[in-house]
């Protein structure tokens, strides 16, 4: 394999290409009825509609903008809350029992709060990703944090590094490899959320689309957003990867985390 | 004045185990120490406290007369295993051992030392690029860019193949040569220790505390397999073994060429 290794790839296509061919003759022959299971020339087609008339655009525009700032604002809260209870114990003993207990609560169960407190516009819908992506980036640092290499730590000692030096020069870097792949599943649940989010009433995004398509009895639209969702999640994923790369190119494991 | 004076040294840990009891050792400017002794005598212990990373239990360490406590800027440490910052180029991380150097000062101390320890051109490279003899050679590197009055070296070469090991403890000899730093390293292996040490201090364990010094008083360089050599190493496992007292005068017998045979 290592001769075609930059084909490689080509053979993840063999199965949803064959299926596709498969699914597309089957409702030309009158197989599978067409109209609950469009095929995939039904699904280019509405697809093209919808972007010729703006409205893909807007839908996906509207979706990306909430996981966007809501991704941002989880994030962000994530990595402060997890520096804090993971460098420090007094942070630790107040914190993080409630935050574990937060947790507990299955993120969704906070929508009707959420809807109450915030309304039903953008602010809930924000609130609802930022919370997704909050746990597994707070995790992610505080647990990386704990597990950075003492005998590292012991260096930076030696060498004369004051305690805010050792955070910045050896814990921040440290940590580094976790804290990309805890954003990279903050990322993957706030498209999650984002969806939930606008399934609970949007008049735009791609989860209004869902929505929208499974009231209108159209399949193709509902499938068309569930496209956009996987193109966009892998897309947002792979800049993030792409973003991280060059800083973790020092890493020494048999398969990269990436 | 001593430069390193240990006195009354004394560590017992929180879980109640005595490390280390009552252990007093002088070192002069620019002496190379070996401090040898079988595991669980405290050997790591002794030197960690030195380095500033345990607090002792009782006793004094000074430096030039002065008392310490905690780290001390004129001590620097290679550790067992190479600890190189992963994050950092080779480089970066023997410039990292000159923390108070300004940039320039550090970039061509870096240079030179690069050259000097056989790693030219391997700057730009990562740790994990390196092979672990490579790696001691940028540890080494980095604890001497500061020009330490003190270098503490706990089993530095213990984790190497011998011949890897025999050009460490060249490189290691040139260097001290040069900069003259009074070296204090824990070892287990007698040939590493008579081959470099000025004195030797033979620790007893449990708890550790120092059984003999004796002074090797062979002109350097060194020659391994002559036979003032392996007087030395006699008397060395001699003391060894009577540090030991009756649990084990097992093996250690040197068998002929001086090697203990290999069971």
């Amino acid at each position: 394999m290592r001769a075609g290794a930059g084909r490689a790839w080509l053979v993840g296509l063999i199965v949803p290409v064959s299926l596709a061919i498969a699914w597309e003759t089957g409702v030309r022959l009158g197989v599978v009825p067409g109209r609950l299971m469009p095929p995939p020339s039904a699904l280019w087609h509405s697809a093209l509609g919808l972007a010729r008339s703006g409205e893909l655009q807007d839908h996906v525009l509207a979706t990306l903008s909430r996981i966007g700032i809501g991704f941002a604002i989880g994030a962000l809260a994530g990595t402060m809350f997890g520096l804090l209870t993971g460098a420090s114990d007094l942070a630790r003993l107040l914190l993080d029992p409630t935050i574990q207990g937060i947790r507990a609560i299955p993120s969704l169960a906070w929508v009707p709060l959420f809807i109450l407190w915030l309304g039903i516009f953008e602010t809930s819908k924000l609130a609802l990703v930022a919370l997704g992506v909050f746990f597994p980036v707070y995790l992610g640092v505080f647990s990386a944090i704990q597990g950075v290499d003492r005998k590292l730590v012991e260096v930076g000692r030696v060498f004369g590094l004051s305690r805010r030096e050792i955070v910045w020069r050896i814990t921040l870097p440290a940590i580094m490899p976790v804290w990309i792949a805890s954003l990279r599943s903050g990322l993957g649940l706030g498209f999650m959320f984002v969806i939930a989010a606008e399934l609970m009433g949007a008049s735009e995004g791609l989860g209004f689309l869902l929505l929208d398509g499974q009231q209108m009895g159209r399949a193709d639209s509902i499938l068309v957003a569930m496209i956009t969702f996987a193109l966009l999640g892998k897309l947002a994923d792979g800049i993030m990867v792409a973003i991280a790369r060059p800083l973790l190119c020092w890493q020494d494991t048999v398969r990269e985390r990436l | 004045m001593s430069k390193l004076a240990i006195e009354h040294l004394g560590k017992t840990y929180a879980d109640g185990t005595e490390a280390l009891r009552d252990v007093s050792v002088r070192a002069d400017d620019g002496e190379i120490l070996a401090i040898l002794g079988g595991s669980g005598c405290g050997k790591t212990t002794l030197l960690r406290l030195m380095a500033g990373l345990d607090e002792a239990s009782g006793g004094a360490i000074s430096v030039e007369g002065a008392r310490i406590s905690g780290t001390h800027a004129a001590i620097s440490a290679v550790f067992q295993e190479p600890r190189l910052l992963p994050w950092l180029s080779v480089a970066q991380n023997i410039a990292f051992g000159a923390q108070r150097l300004s940039a320039t000062e550090r970039r061509d101390r870096t240079e030179g030392l690069l050259d000097r320890v056989g790693l030219g051109g391997y700057g730009g490279r990562w740790p994990k690029d390196l092979s672990g003899g490579q790696q001691q050679r940028v540890a080494i590197a980095r604890a001497l860019i500061g020009h330490p009055g003190i270098l503490l070296l706990d089993e530095p070469f213990s984790a190497l193949d011998p011949f890897t090991r025999a050009s460490l403890h060249e490189l290691l000899l040139g260097l001290w040569q040069e900069l003259r730093p009074t070296i204090l390293m824990v070892t287990h292996d007698v040939d590493e220790a008579v081959f470099l040490a000025d004195r030797i201090v033979v620790m007893r364990p449990k708890p550790g505390r120092v059984h003999e010094t004796i002074s090797v008083n062979l002109p350097r360089p060194r020659d391994r397999i002559s036979p003032v050599f392996d007087t030395v190493k006699r008397r060395i496992m001699h003391a060894i073994d009577r540090s030991l007292g009756e649990q084990g005068r097992v093996g250690l017998r040197p068998a002929a060429g001086g090697h203990s045979p290999w069971w």
